[in-house]
C-alpha cells in the first residue's frame, strides 16, 4: 500500500470503527474520565461537590487498612488464578488430547451451561452445599466427621472464585491445545522425549498465549470479583471490591470510592498488559 | 553380504476399517539408502510411521537389529525422523533444537552445545545457529531439522518427503548433501517420497508400493528397465505398455498386430508387457519385426532427451524417447505416418 493512498479518508472502514469508538468512548473512557476527576471531588454535608483536591488520595492510600486489603485482594487473586490454571489444566489436556470430537463437543457444550444461570444464583447454591448444615457437613456426619466451618472463610472464597473462572478457563485451555500441531508433539516422542516431559517441553510453549490468556481472565474476574468474598468469604476481611461499597455507602464517600477502583483499575491494566506482553513476546 | 538392520515381518496395519498396510515383508540392510516410493494412500508413510514407533502395527513385528520395535514407546527408540513439514520447535532456535535430543539423553549442557554446534557447521549453517528458526530459509530449516535428528548418532534415519516442499533447485542441492551425508555416516536412510527422481537419484534400493502393498523391490535400474507389473510400469518411467493374447513361440496378439517378445506365455493366455519409451525407435517404413504405424502428436522437451507423443491408429497413445539430437535429424512432421519399432529383448513381460 502506497503513503498517498493510506492518506485518504476510507469512509467504508470508518463506518465499520465508528460504533466501537462511539461506543468505547460513551462507555469505558467518558466514565473513567469521570471517576479520574471525581477521585478529587470534596463531600460536604454528604453531598458530593467538584473540587481538585488531593485529600481523597492521600486519606485513602494513607491508611494501612487500604494496603492490607489491596495485597488481600492481590493474593486471592493470584491464589485463584494459580488454582483455576491448574485445575482446568488437567481437563483441558484430555479435552484436547485423549477426548473424541463427540465427547469434547458435548464437554465444550456443557462448560457454557454454567453461563445461563447468573453467577449469583450458583454462589447461592454453594452457600447451601458449604453450610455449617449443608449438604457436605450432612454427608460428612454420616462418617462421624465435621461439621467444618467453609462459609465465611477463605475456602469459600476460593470456591466462589472457581466457580467463576474454572469453566472459562477450561474452555480457552482446550482451544489453546488444540491448535497445538500435532507433528511437534510426534516430533518430540520421536526424539526421545517421553509423555509426561513433553507436555513441560512441547505442548506448554506451544499453548502458552492461550494459557496466559486464560490466566489473565481469571485474574481480572476474581480481582474485581464482589459476590464470592461477599457470600462466600463473609467480606471479612474485606477485599477492595467490598471496600469500594462500605466506602461508597457511609457518609456518601464516592470519592474516596473511585480513588480505590482507579487503583484496581491501574492494577489490572498492569498485570494484564505485561501477561499479554509476555504471552506475545517474540524471540530475537 | 550386509546384515539386515530392519526387519518387517508380515506388518499390517488397520485403521478401522480401513487396511493401511497389508502384510508386507521387508529387510531393510545395514547402511543402505533405501526409498519407499508410491502414490499418495499407498502405505508409504504408515510404514515410516511404524518404524519411528508413532504408529502400532495391527499384526507382525518389527526387528531392529534383531529385537523387536512392537509394544516400545517412540521415545525409546532411536529412529528418529525428518518430517515433511519439518516439525521445528517454534520456541527454540537452530541451536536448541538440534540440542533437544541431547538433553532428552540427559548429555551434559557444555556437551550437547558443542555437539549441535558441529553438526550445524557440518551442515553449513553455523552462523545461524542462534537465529529463531523460523527466520531462516526452508534450505536452512531443512538442515537444521537434519541435524536434530542425527546429532544423537543413531543407526537408522527415517525421512518422509522431506524435500517435497523446497524449491526445485534446492531439492538437487539437497539431495546430494543427503547422499554425502548417508555414505559419510554409513548409516541406514529410509526415505519415503512420492518422486521418481529423488527415489532414482539417491537410493541403493527401491520399494515400490501399491496400496498397501509392496509391489517391487530392486534398484532404480532394476526397476526402471524391468517393472514387474503393470502399476510399477505406469508408476515408474515413461513405458509403453501393451496387452494382447498369447500365440505361442514369443508371439502376441495385439490391437497393432501380432508382436513379438522374448519370453514365453502359454498359447492362447492373456499377455501384457511393456517396452520402456526410451527403447522404442521411429523409422520412416516397417521394419521387419514389431512395427506401429503411428502420427506425432506432440513432444515434450526435458533438456538433452525429448519425449515423442504418438497416436496409433486405435488411438492408443504411445511414447518414444530419444536424445535430442537424434531427434532434430529425423524426418518429422504431424502430417505423416511414421514407424514405431521396438526389439524383441526389450520386450518386459509384466504380472498383469
Amino acid at each position: 500500500m502506497s503513503g498517498q493512498k493510506a492518506r485518504r479518508t476510507d469512509w467504508y472502514a470508518l463506518s465499520w470503527r465508528v460504533p466501537l469508538i462511539v461506543w468505547q468512548g460513551l462507555f469505558f473512557v467518558g466514565p473513567l474520565l469521570f471517576m479520574i476527576a471525581m477521585s478529587f471531588f470534596i463531600v460536604k454535608n454528604y453531598r458530593m461537590e467538584a473540587a481538585f483536591d488531593w485529600g481523597n488520595w492521600i486519606k485513602t492510600l494513607g491508611r494501612p487498612i487500604f494496603w492490607d486489603s489491596y495485597f488481600l485482594t492481590l493474593r486471592l487473586a493470584f491464589g485463584a488464578t494459580i488454582l483455576t490454571t491448574l485445575f482446568a489444566f488437567p481437563a483441558s489436556f484430555f479435552l484436547s488430547f485423549h477426548a473424541s470430537e463427540t465427547f469434547r463437543r458435548w464437554a465444550v457444550f456443557f462448560l457454557i451451561i454454567p453461563f445461563f444461570t447468573s453467577y449469583l444464583v450458583r454462589i447461592f447454591a454453594w452457600q447451601v452445599i458449604l453450610a455449617q448444615q449443608g449438604v457436605i457437613n450432612a454427608g460428612l456426619s454420616l462418617f462421624g466427621l465435621g461439621p467444618y466451618t467453609m462459609l465465611n472463610t477463605m475456602f469459600g472464597t476460593m470456591i466462589g472464585y472457581l466457580t467463576l473462572c474454572l469453566p472459562l478457563a477450561v474452555i480457552l485451555q482446550t482451544f489453546a491445545l488444540n491448535g497445538v500441531d500435532r507433528r511437534l508433539v510426534e516430533a518430540a516422542h520421536n526424539l526421545g522425549c517421553g509423555k509426561f516431559h513433553t507436555i513441560f517441553a512441547v505442548i506448554l510453549p506451544l499453548a502458552k498465549t492461550g494459557f496466559v490468556v486464560a490466566a489473565v481472565f481469571c485474574f481480572i474476574l476474581s480481582f474485581g470479583d464482589f459476590v464470592a468474598p461477599y457470600y462466600l468469604g463473609g467480606s471479612k476481611p474485606p477485599t477492595l471490591s467490598i471496600m469500594i461499597i462500605d466506602t461508597s455507602k457511609s457518609g456518601q464517600q464516592w470519592p474516596r470510592a473511585a480513588v480505590v477502583a482507579l487503583m484496581m483499575i491501574v492494577t489490572l491494566m498492569g498485570v494484564a498488559f505485561s501477561a499479554i506482553a509476555y504471552a506475545y513476546r517474540r524471540r530475537r | 553380504m550386509r546384515q539386515p538392520l530392519v526387519v518387517l515381518d508380515n506388518v499390517v496395519k488397520r485403521f478401522g476399517s480401513h487396511v493401511a498396510v497389508k502384510g508386507i515383508n521387508l529387510e531393510i540392510r545395514e547402511g543402505e539408502f533405501l526409498a519407499v516410493m508410491g502414490p499418495s494412500g499407498c502405505g508409504k508413510t504408515t510404514t515410516l510411521r511404524m518404524l519411528a514407533g508413532l504408529e502400532d502395527p495391527s499384526e507382525g513385528d518389527i526387528r531392529l537389529a534383531g529385537q523387536s520395535l512392537v509394544g516400545k514407546s517412540p521415545h525409546e527408540r532411536d529412529t528418529p525422523m525428518v518430517w515433511q513439514s519439518l516439525a521445528l520447535f517454534p520456541f527454540l532456535n537452530a541451536r536448541e533444537n538440534v540440542e533437544f535430543g541431547l538433553k532428552m539423553r540427559k548429555v551434559e549442557p557444555a556437551a550437547r552445545r558443542r555437539r549441535a554446534l558441529d553438526w550445524l557447521d557440518r551442515l553449513g549453517i553455523g552462523e545461524f545457529a542462534e537465529r529463531p528458526v523460523d527466520q531462516l530459509s526452508g534450505g536452512q530449516r531443512q538442515r537444521v531439522a537434519l541435524a536434530r535428528a542425527l546429532v544423537t548418532e543413531p543407526r537408522i534415519l527415517l525421512l518422509d518427503e522431506p524435500l517435497s516442499a523446497l524449491d526445485a533447485h534446492l531439492v538437487i542441492r539437497m539431495q546430494a548433501v543427503l547422499t554425502k551425508l548417508q555414505k559419510e555416516l554409513g548409516i541406514t536412510f529410509v526415505y519415503v517420497t512420492h518422486s521418481q527422481s529423488e527415489a532414482f537419484a539417491m537410493a541403493d534400493r527401491i520399494v515400490i508400493m501399491s496400496k498397501g502393498e509392496i509391489a517391487q523391490i530392486g534398484t532404480a535400474r532394476e526397476i526402471y528397465r524391468a517393472p514387474i507389473n503393470r502399476f510399477v510400469a505406469e508408476f515408474v518411467g515413461r513405458n509403453n505398455i501393451f496387452t494382447g493374447t498369447s500365440q505361442g513361440g514369443g508371439h502376441v496378439e495385439t490391437p497393432f498386430g501380432t508382436l513379438t517378445v522374448s519370453g514365453e506365455r502359454a498359447k492362447g493366455t492373456p499377455v501384457s508387457f511393456s517396452v520402456a519409451a526410451d527403447l522404442m525407435s521411429v523409422s520412416a517404413t516397417p521394419t521387419a519385426t514389431n512395427s506401429i504405424e503411428a502420427q506425432l502428436l506432440s513432444e515434450e522437451f526435458v533438456g538433452s532427451m525429448v519425449t515423442l507423443f504418438f497416436e496409433a491408429k486405435d488411438g492408443t497413445e504411445l511414447k518414444v524417447q530419444m536424445p535430442e539430437r537424434s531427434f532434430a535429424a529425423l524426418p518429422l512432421d504431424t502430417s505423416r505416418s511414421v514407424y514405431l519399432n521396438f526389439a524383441p529383448e526389450n520386450a518386459q513381460l509384466l504380472k498383469d
